[in-house]
């Protein structure tokens, strides 16, 4: 049985970073030198998690100005519209507006696998992608699409971009926050299953479904521990009380459990705390393997809290590795 | 010279205005660390003046400050309270970020924090009334990191404690409308904190003799609304334009029947709404039959501050003139 972490998401962008896309939107960098410092910021965050040993690691994701912007804009028949509040955040998207059905001009993904994979090793690259759910709802419509249509459409494009990374040894994770928001019924869920299928089955030995945010009802988690996703991310932390009831009524079976046990959105020093071992301890006897993570992703706290946050989810990981007897991965394949 | 508000469809600001050039340059020179106070006061003084004239000129009868001396609605509160130290670039938007406050201690009010830009405002308001606004405390949270307390609750009561002191301080300067900003309120629509939030609210305001408002905006307000309706307050304050009215329907369902300060004006586009467009967007709540034109108060969805100057006055210019046009309609 192992135990191994990931950080869930993208990283805050340092001085470095928001100079280079501030000078970039003012047209004084050319693109060439726009690459050559990103690459410098990228790598250190890569680096910093393969120091912490964790098997797969993210790119960083700091020109990506929210979860769907990267793809709408490689996308045709697809703007952005006026800003609005992501969950309950002090941070903004802008909401993509579908005018047609959406044609993808160039992948996300791809690219940056090939630019970053060497940077990466002995660990693996994680790829996120927003899930369809949360895509179809939280932009506008203003197509002849049907939402099914959409949904399928989206569905399509984000499948595309897993088989293009295939042969990568990538991890794939798909973002569905939305899914946590406690007011969703059953029903508006169930549909998107099998669109959730249809990308797991591409990957089923690495693919995650991440939720995060809040905690899901009963009733639209049991959809979820119906799709294929080997990993189900859950946020602990956030509302802890209930997801440690959710995950006690319902464990994670068939699936293996990613625990945001690190708190993303908030900088205080987090503690493993009994209430969390014991849950750990419960769920590691259902399951092969135990993966540790963030609560969300890190960029809505400053550059230097998400470098710590890196450190403790590691501390976390060793603790539990010791604690509980696990064997602690730090090589993904 | 006391102004007389119009009984009907008054206009108002929901606070912010775009920062004017000398309010710019003050802003520079603070972080810069190169003036001096008077300096300071004099370029802040001028700035103000100027929301206030562009205010006056499109005929808005509840003003404001403009908010010009506030580099941001809880860094500024955040900077001048006991207990918060200084917080790093978090983002916003895009490329956009606030250095999100840190709470490292108690909370304590200092000393006046708004009184001296309201008591300027109000010095060129020509008798309108301005409005006393600050952040409220589950926003000065909310948008805050917390390393103190550790508990909302405990964290929420002792900033209301303390702001209440400062609206305290603009009600002894003589103002005769307090506005809380709550944004936040609208992101985590639960009953559970909607209570806190009660509670908070009768700290600041209990007893008071002034018109009582809170401002929320941008989220699912429709969740959160059966949770407020029993908030010690005179007014909502509510965005409506930039979510197309959504709103309403649920205002009937749940009775709703206090004072609606109601939002015409979308401040995330540049768009100006044309004085037709706004006529028509008043006459969606009246045809609800749940209001009368007393308890309505025209006003944008929220803040100006991120739109140009010009199309700011303009676009206020406008609502002024729909709601005109309302009061002899109804």
């Amino acid at each position: 049985m192992t135990v191994w972490g990931m950080v869930l998401g993208a990283y805050p962008r340092s001085r470095l970073a928001r100079y280079t896309l501030r000078d970039r939107e003012r047209g004084t960098l050319d693109f060439s030198q726009y690459t050559s410092r990103l690459l410098i910021v990228h790598s250190e965050i890569i680096g910093v998690q393969k120091a912490h040993g964790l098997p797969i690691v993210v790119d960083g994701m700091v020109d990506w100005h929210d979860i769907f912007r990267p793809f709408i804009m490689r996308w045709k028949n697809v703007s952005v519209n006026g800003l609005l509040r992501y969950f309950d955040n002090n941070f903004f998207y802008r909401i993509p507006v579908f005018t047609g059905e959406p044609d993808p001009l160039e992948p996300v993904w791809l690219p940056r696998i090939r630019q970053f994979k060497d940077l990466a090793e002995p660990s693996s690259l994680k790829i996120v992608l927003p899930g369809p759910f949360t895509f179809v709802n939280l932009s506008q419509n203003v197509s002849d699409l049907s939402k099914t249509e959409l949904a399928e459409a989206i569905t399509s494009i984000l499948k595309s971009e897993i088989e293009l990374v295939k042969e990568e040894n990538v991890f794939i994770q798909v973002d569905e926050p939305l899914v946590g928001d406690r007011r969703l019924s059953k029903e508006e869920v169930e549909e998107y299953l099998d669109y959730w299928n249809e990308i797991a089955s591409l990957s089923s030995e690495n693919s995650a479904i991440a939720i995060y945010f809040d905690v899901p009802q009963k009733e639209v988690f049991d959809v979820v521990l119906e799709s294929k996703f080997k990993y189900i991310s859950v946020d602990v932390i956030d509302s802890k009380r209930r997801a440690i009831e959710l995950l006690e009524k319902t464990g994670l079976p068939g699936h293996v459990p990613v625990l945001g046990i690190v708190d993303a959105r908030r900088i205080h020093e987090d503690k493993l705390d009994d209430e969390l071992l014991t849950m750990i301890k419960k769920l590691s006897k259902e399951s092969q393997e135990i993966v540790l993570t963030t609560t969300t992703w890190l960029d809505l706290i400053p550059y230097t809290y998400a470098l710590k946050k890196t450190k403790i989810l590691s501390k976390f990981v060793d603790i539990v590795s010791e604690k509980l007897g696990l064997e602690k991965r730090i090589l993904w394949r | 010279m006391e102004y007389q508000v119009p009984r009907k469809f008054p206009t108002t600001v929901v606070g912010s205005y775009p920062k004017l050039e000398p309010a710019k340059q003050a802003l520079r020179k603070i972080r810069k660390k190169q003036a001096t106070p008077d300096e300071l006061r004099d370029l802040f003084v001028e700035a103000i003046r100027g929301v206030v004239e562009d205010h006056l000129w499109a005929g808005v009868d509840i003003i404001s400050d403009g908010e010009q001396t506030r580099e941001d609605m809880v860094v500024y509160f955040a900077e001048r309270m006991n207990g918060y130290m200084p917080g790093k670039w978090t983002r916003i938007f895009d490329n956009v970020y606030f250095r999100k406050p840190i709470i490292y201690g108690k909370v304590e009010w200092p000393e006046p924090l708004t009184v001296e830009d309201w008591k300027i405002a109000s010095s060129f308001a020509e008798g309108r009334p301005v409005k006393g606004i600050l952040t409220g405390p589950y926003t000065m949270l909310e948008w805050s990191f917390d390393l103190y307390y550790g508990d909302r609750r405990e964290a929420i009561i002792d900033l209301a404690k303390e702001l209440r002191k400062e609206i305290e301080a603009l009600v002894n300067a003589g103002a005769k409308y307090i506005q809380i900003d709550e944004p936040a309120l609208s992101t985590r629509p639960w009953k559970e904190e909607a209570d806190i939030v009660k509670e908070a609210l009768k700290i600041m305001l209990d007893g008071l003799d002034v018109k009582k408002i809170v401002h929320i905006c941008f989220g699912k307000i429709e969740y959160i609304l059966p949770y407020i309706l029993e908030f010690p307050v005179d007014q909502f304050d509510l965005e409506f334009k930039n979510s197309n009215f959504r709103l309403l329907p649920y205002l009937k369902e749940y009775g709703y029947d206090k004072e609606l300060g109601y939002g015409v004006i979308d401040v995330h586009t540049t768009q100006i709404e044309s004085v037709d467009e706004i006529v028509e967007d008043i006459e969606k709540i009246m045809k609800l039959g749940i209001l009368s034109p007393e308890k309505i108060y025209i006003d944008p969805d929220c803040g100006l501050k991120r739109l140009p100057r010009d199309i700011a006055r303009q676009k206020l210019k406008n609502m002024v003139e729909a709601a005109k046009i309302a009061r002899e309609k109804w």
